[in-house]
């Protein structure tokens, strides 16, 4: 992957299942989602880094009532994901019974996945290691 | 240093609910009618109008509020801006008027909010208020606002033990509160259990965890102390006002059990007025879910981080408890027509601190705190205010 990082890039990458991060040029912070400025030292230089899919839980629902577009692929998990790299991510949670959502623990170790949903759109993921 | 020139000193709302037939122009002219001539505040008093809407684009679909609601109201010609912070907005509104009478470019403002969301789909609203949260990250892979504020409260219930049951509480405190209240979208009072029906918008959060979609508009007249004596022998003042922004996503956040705006927005209001969290004789919270009540509570100082839920189910935050907390009702019961509620919250406060609440009175009122919270909790705006007499 080379170029300047984009938005639109960063999106196309999760379309191909293959889930690239920023990292701040200047100190080396990985970043996700994308943001203009790295809050660790203000450096505006982007590069693009893989990951290495490690990372834990920090929160998560299974949202059952959704917009019109993500309907049909309702009841469905989304969770906040910490990657070992310190950056925390709000994605898809695979591989967990909706129907059992209190069985769920903060904290608990996760790995990178995606999911296409019946919409045909592939999400980032995560399913417990 | 406290503010030392805004007063309150008329404060009105339109009955919020499903208004069959009333368009936006007309429920925001009720209002100020209602708030100005009669208040017996002359519409030829006011010299500038803040006004909050957060989506009328989409929802009505029309743009530039401001000066159109304002022509419908009889008030045409006057310098007249739409203030836009997703649910914040109406506080937002406040502000921009707070700050424009303390600087002494005028003496007297209207602050108005309104919103008309039941003309279109359940479908078409959630879509538009979808739209204050992140497009890209959050909202964009099918994040919901219940969502978000579920997943809050799930890092609140692992965190300190917080239950379904305690948010169920919140809901039936403000139902309790909302049936003594003519201007309540729901007048009737709800059972624990029927709080607890387990119809899951987003887990843990079901239906009566969720605040309504709402039409509704309210207004504010403030003025100078010079003025204010003209218009009302009890007038509130507003001490102390605070506004903080955070991330949008939540992702970006270090901490879920606490909004961080929150946090801010209330340090710098409380220092504004050289007042704590102790002072405060009631508050009225943002609750567009019932988790957010609780966090809010902890938020601005009034329980310690954990602590909201007990104070719930203690009775503390009931009407006759030590610290009631939306004594009317709340969005939750009342209804959150977007735009009006952070200015529909000040109506609250004003009524209760002047003594006009009926059944819904709080025993002490001197000085009250209010919490308005947009989005995700990206914007937040504090106010506290104190009866001019206390």
């Amino acid at each position: 992957m080379s170029g300047r990082p984009s938005l639109e890039q960063y999106k196309k990458n999760i379309e191909a299942r293959d889930f690239k991060a920023y990292k701040c040029a200047k100190c080396g912070a990985v970043i996700a989602p994308p943001v203009g400025v790295c809050y660790s030292c203000g450096g505006t230089q982007m590069e693009w880094t893989g990951v290495s899919g490690k990372g834990k839980l920090v929160s998560y629902t299974v949202i059952h009532v959704a917009p019109e577009q993500f309907q049909d692929e309702a009841p469905y998990y989304i969770g906040i994901v910490e990657l070992e790299e310190g950056t925390r991510i709000t994605v898809r949670l695979t591989g967990l019974d909706p129907q059992r959502p209190a069985e769920v623990k903060i904290g608990m170790p996760m790995v990178l996945d995606y999911d296409t949903g019946k919409s045909g759109r592939t999400y980032l993921a995560f399913r417990p290691a | 240093m406290p503010l030392k020139n805004t007063n309150i000193v008329s404060a009105a709302q339109t009955k919020f609910g499903k208004l069959e037939g009333v368009t936006l122009r007309e429920m925001f002219a009720e209002a100020v009618d209602k708030a100005t001539t009669q208040a017996g505040v002359p519409k030829e008093d006011i010299q500038a109008a803040f006004i909050g809407t957060f989506i009328p684009e989409m929802l009505v679909h029309q743009g530039h509020t401001a000066p159109l609601l304002l022509d419908y109201a009889g008030m045409r010609g006057l310098p007249a801006t739409r203030h836009e912070a997703a649910c914040a907005s109406g506080a937002t509104a406040l502000r921009a008027a707070i700050m424009a009478i303390e600087s002494g470019l005028y003496d007297t403002v209207l602050v108005a909010g309104a919103e008309k969301m039941t003309s279109v789909s359940t479908n078409r609203a959630t879509e538009a208020l979808a739209a204050a949260a992140d497009d890209e990250f959050e909202s964009g892979i099918g994040l919901t606002f219940p969502g978000v504020f579920a997943i809050a409260a799930v890092a609140h219930m692992q965190e300190y033990g917080t239950t379904e049951e305690d948010m169920a509480l919140v809901a039936v405190k403000a139902h309790k509160n909302a049936s003594t209240n003519p201007l309540a979208q729901f007048q009737k009072e709800i059972t624990l259990e029927k709080a607890l029906t387990p119809r899951y918008i987003a887990w843990p959060l079901k239906l009566f965890d969720c605040s309504p979609i709402s039409d509704g508009a309210a207004a504010l007249v403030l003025t100078s102390n010079e003025k204010a004596k003209q218009y009302t022998d009890t007038p509130v003042r507003i001490i102390g006002t605070g506004q903080a922004s955070a991330s949008m996503n939540l992702c970006d956040r270090t901490v879920l059990t606490s909004f961080e705006a929150s946090v801010k927005a209330s340090r710098i209001a409380y220092d504004m007025a050289g007042l704590g969290p102790k002072d405060m004789d009631f508050a009225v919270v943002h609750d567009c879910f019932t988790i957010a009540e609780i966090i809010a509570t902890e938020d601005l100082g009034l329980f310690e981080p954990g602590e909201g839920a007990r104070a719930v189910r203690e009775g503390v935050t009931a009407l006759d408890g030590d610290m009631p907390v939306n004594p009317m009702g709340g969005l939750k019961a009342v209804g959150h027509p977007v735009g009006a509620t952070g200015v529909k919250q000040a109506v609250v406060v004003y009524r209760e601190l002047i003594g006009e609440a009926g059944p819904n009175q709080v025993p002490r009122h001197d000085t009250a705190i209010m919490h308005n919270f947009g989005g995700t909790g990206a914007t937040c705006v504090v106010n506290i205010m104190r009866r001019a007499d206390a």
